[in-house]
């Protein structure tokens, strides 16, 4: 499989630097959907200029990026296309590595299931087969390098693909099953935004399946597990943070940063659903939603890992769609790295109710975004409410995506266990909600 | 063609004379400059300062008497006193009392009347900056060898001049503009007129060459109006206007009066308050100044029979005497050195991290490197 991942990986590099050289680059690099303050590369370069002036880049509300970033970006300033180019590279190839490990071990869990003659006689075309899964890992490089909002953000230098490549980077080694490399990555990932931390569930729940640990509140050796890998989670989280404090030698970092993402003073219109909430409430009841709307994103956390304690694969899935939908500046970049797991789950397009509402929808608000933005702004005769109705929809679309994916896998798993053909106690044929 | 012409002059002139003209060229052109144009500003408004408007007009007079014509005539008036309802006379505006002189005339060309005359208008005026779609009889259209006159008049104080009651120009506004003139190259020579309260106060701060300055008062003094006329209520000049339009009326285009009488215009005698004036910017002597090298257009011709080759650099006549300190000859090419200032810039330091941060953080990920990519581990990643 190397040959066709290689031909990819030459396409999408191919595609990156042709829009690169052309105009379209700097049209990209200022459209909301694309930019958020968070990952702007204009920001970037501002904050570097600032530093090489002699002033703290996070004066001002200009810069919000993270020291390492600083340090990463002090020498690569003049190579940053080749740099994001090879982020997006890095994570296509970690996904790839990633799904294929997982694949096998799906399908070994499968046989082993088979030999145990757990699944109902009926349900055997629900089975999947290594030929079937044999293309999965390509399409899922594929479905990351290829999709428009990845290449928009590659080309746009939205630092959003750098956090990508970690997320992927930390889904293959906790995929591989190394512990310290999962906790590490982790901790990067949520060093540079916060939310990553709920991937911390289901990246214990897969190192504690995949060492036979069992997932049971009264044992001692999952606790043990936790502790480890809290310690070494928060030891890197640690270190890192206080090799940032040792960077520009002060703690101006922490607000600029980590108070920036949670308490989202900056309300430039994006494709998320903070900013109108907050440029039309009374200021005292501020503080009320900004801890409603933070607590959203890390809600689901518990209760799903609670129903998808078997498989914390799509778990990872869920938590990221639920990341880049909540979160306080999501981008296009975020959607494009769930969207690059969709393949994983191609055996479930029988179950899939919503799919063609969902990808008309999606279609068709990537397309009005920048037709209402022109209109509001430029031609001034739309509103915000024209575009925040596009956001919404946008975000009701991903949600309905991902909840659709959500009752399909529940569902088939409801008929590996109980068949698939259902009857009710009376004998009628009868049919699955999802409540 | 022009210069076949400018060649016959001379020559006949050279018939008649006799004397080298060549010598006499470099005299020619020792006065440096070729056009004149004038800038005159009334800034108050309402009837009981009629007075300002009268001494504008009456130096408008006097100026165009002397031959500027009203292309380079910038006049600016803040209200019009001529149309005036409280104005018993309409359509006249006098200057002495008993309605001797009519300064206001018939063929008085105001440029920017009433609420045009701004601060801002008056500064974009001196500097060039005003919008494309200005007429050409609303600009200063001067160059490096044109002499301008600047005349304002108005209520001012320490330090300003008012404008329409509401705004102020300070002195080091003015200063800055006209330093701007210099740098932009729009005056070869100026003379600055101001008859206001406290007149001096205005030049203190001129730091540009080339500037000579009078004023009607010194700080802490009031200029103080001439004569009120009972028939039309109101004081019809100041002072200080009032004497320079007397002195003025004895000047015609040939006359060789020079800047020294002109600063004994109004002693304290006749002004009560003592004008004064500032020529220490200014590059001649005051004394081989003409009174018309600023409020006339002389053109210069001389009339000769001679041919005269002008291929060699006419060298300027020195005016220095013996002994007396050589004044810097301050030509546009010896300004202030910007160009080596401006070549340093602040020194860029480039910022590098410190070596703790990279040290520790290489550090870091070499021992996690070590701890994964050890021999027993590397059979977990490939």
């Amino acid at each position: 499989m190397a040959a066709p991942l290689t031909l990819l990986l030459l396409v999408a590099v191919t595609v990156r630097a042709a829009l690169f050289r052309s105009s379209l680059s700097e049209l990209i690099s200022e459209r909301v959907e694309v930019v958020s303050p968070l990952t702007a590369w204009k920001r970037v370069i501002e904050g570097l200029a600032l530093l090489d002036l002699g002033v703290s880049p996070y004066s001002g509300d200009v810069f919000h990026e993270t020291p390492l970033t600083i340090y990463l970006f002090h020498f690569l300033v003049d190579y940053a296309e080749v740099t994001f180019m090879l982020a997006d590279v890095i994570t296509a190839v970690a996904l790839y590595m990633a799904v294929k490990d997982y694949n096998k071990q799906v399908f070994r869990k499968q046989k082993f299931a088979l030999e145990a003659d757990r699944y109902p006689l009926d349900c055997l075309e629900l089975i999947r087969s290594p030929k079937e899964m044999y293309y999965i890992p390509l399409k899922v490089a594929m479905f990351y390098l290829l999709n428009p909002f990845t290449i928009l953000s590659c080309v746009a230098k939205s630092t959003c693909g750098l956090n990508n490549a970690i997320i992927a980077l930390f889904i293959l080694s906790t995929i591989k099953g190394n512990v310290l490399l999962s906790a590490i990555f982790l901790s990067l990932a949520t060093y540079q935004s916060i939310y990553p931390l709920t991937l911390c569930a289901p990246a214990l729940l897969y190192l504690m399946q995949r060492q036979y640990i069992p997932v049971n509140f009264r044992r001692a050796s999952f606790w043990w597990f936790i502790v480890q890998y809290a310690f070494m989670y928060l030891g890197s989280l640690f270190v890192i943070i206080c090799l940032s404090f040792f960077l520009l030698g002060s703690w101006d970092y922490l607000p600029s940063v980590y108070g920036f993402i949670l308490s989202v003073p900056d309300l430039t219109p994006n494709i998320g659903l903070f900013w109108y909430f907050f440029a039309e409430m009374f200021e005292h009841f501020r503080l009320f939603f900004l801890c409603v709307f933070q607590i959203n994103v890390f809600f689901y956390t518990i209760p799903l890992s609670i129903k998808l304690k078997e498989h914390p694969v799509f778990l990872i899935f869920m938590q990221l769609a639920v990341i880049s939908i909540f979160k306080s500046y999501p981008t296009v970049g975020d959607i494009s790295l769930y969207m690059a797991f969709l393949p994983v789950w191609s055996h479930l397009h029988r179950f899939l109710r919503n799919i063609f509402l969902v990808s008309c929808v999606l279609l068709a608000c990537s397309a009005l975004f920048p037709v209402l933005w022109h209109l509001w702004i430029y031609a001034g005769s739309a509103n915000s409410n024209f575009y925040y109705a596009i956001t919404l929809l946008f975000n009701v679309a991903q949600i309905l995506l991902v909840s659709d994916y959500f009752y399909a896998f529940l569902r088939r798993e409801h008929h590996l266990t109980y068949g698939l053909y259902l009857k009710r106690k009376d004998g009628s044929e009868a049919t699955l909600v999802l409540k | 063609m022009k210069i076949h012409h400018f060649l016959s002059l001379f020559s006949t002139y050279f018939l008649v004379d006799g004397v080298n003209i060549e010598d006499r060229a470099g005299q020619f052109f020792s006065s440096g400059h070729t056009n004149n144009w004038a800038v005159l500003v009334c800034t108050s408004r309402f009837w009981f300062n009629y007075r300002h408007v009268a001494n504008t007009l009456s130096v408008y007079r006097s100026v165009k008497r002397l031959g500027i014509p009203d292309s380079h005539i910038v006049l600016m008036l803040a209200d019009d006193m001529a149309c005036n309802h409280r104005n018993p006379k309409p359509a006249t505006v006098f200057s002495h009392k008993n309605m001797e002189l009519n300064v206001y005339g018939d063929d008085v060309e105001v440029d920017y009347r009433g609420y045009e005359v701004t601060v801002e208008n008056f500064l974009r005026i001196l500097t060039g900056r005003l919008p494309p779609s200005t007429p050409r009889s609303k600009r200063l259209l001067s160059d490096d060898r044109s002499n301008i006159l600047i005349y304002l008049t108005g209520h001012g104080g320490n330090g300003f001049l008012k404008f329409q009651d509401s705004e102020e120009i300070s002195n080091v506004e003015l200063a800055d503009a006209f330093e701007q003139m210099w740098q932009k190259r729009r005056y070869n020579e100026l003379l600055f007129i101001i008859d206001t309260c406290q007149g001096a106060s205005m030049y203190e701060r001129f730091y540009s060459p080339n500037l000579m300055a009078l004023a009607s008062s010194q700080v802490g003094e009031d200029s103080l109006s001439h004569q009120p006329d009972l028939a039309i209520g109101v004081h019809l000049m100041d002072r200080y206007t009032f004497y320079l339009l007397e002195f003025l009326e004895d000047i015609h285009p040939a006359s060789k009066t020079n800047m020294n009488d002109l600063f004994k215009v109004c002693p304290k005698s006749q002004c009560v308050s003592t004008p004064g004036h500032r020529t220490d910017l200014f590059l001649r002597d005051p004394g081989s100044v003409l009174i018309t090298d600023f409020f006339g257009s002389v053109r210069k011709v001389e009339l000769t029979m001679e041919t005269i080759n002008l291929t060699d650099p006419i060298e300027q006549l020195e005016s220095a005497e013996s002994g007396e300190l050589q004044k810097e000859m301050h030509t546009y090419a010896d300004q202030l050195p910007v160009s080596e200032i401006i070549h340093q810039k602040p020194k860029q330091k480039d910022w590098h991290p410190p070596d703790g941060f990279i040290l520790g953080l290489w550090t870091l990920i070499l021992l996690v490197f070590f701890q994964t990519y050890g021999v027993k581990h590397l059979k977990h990643i490939f």
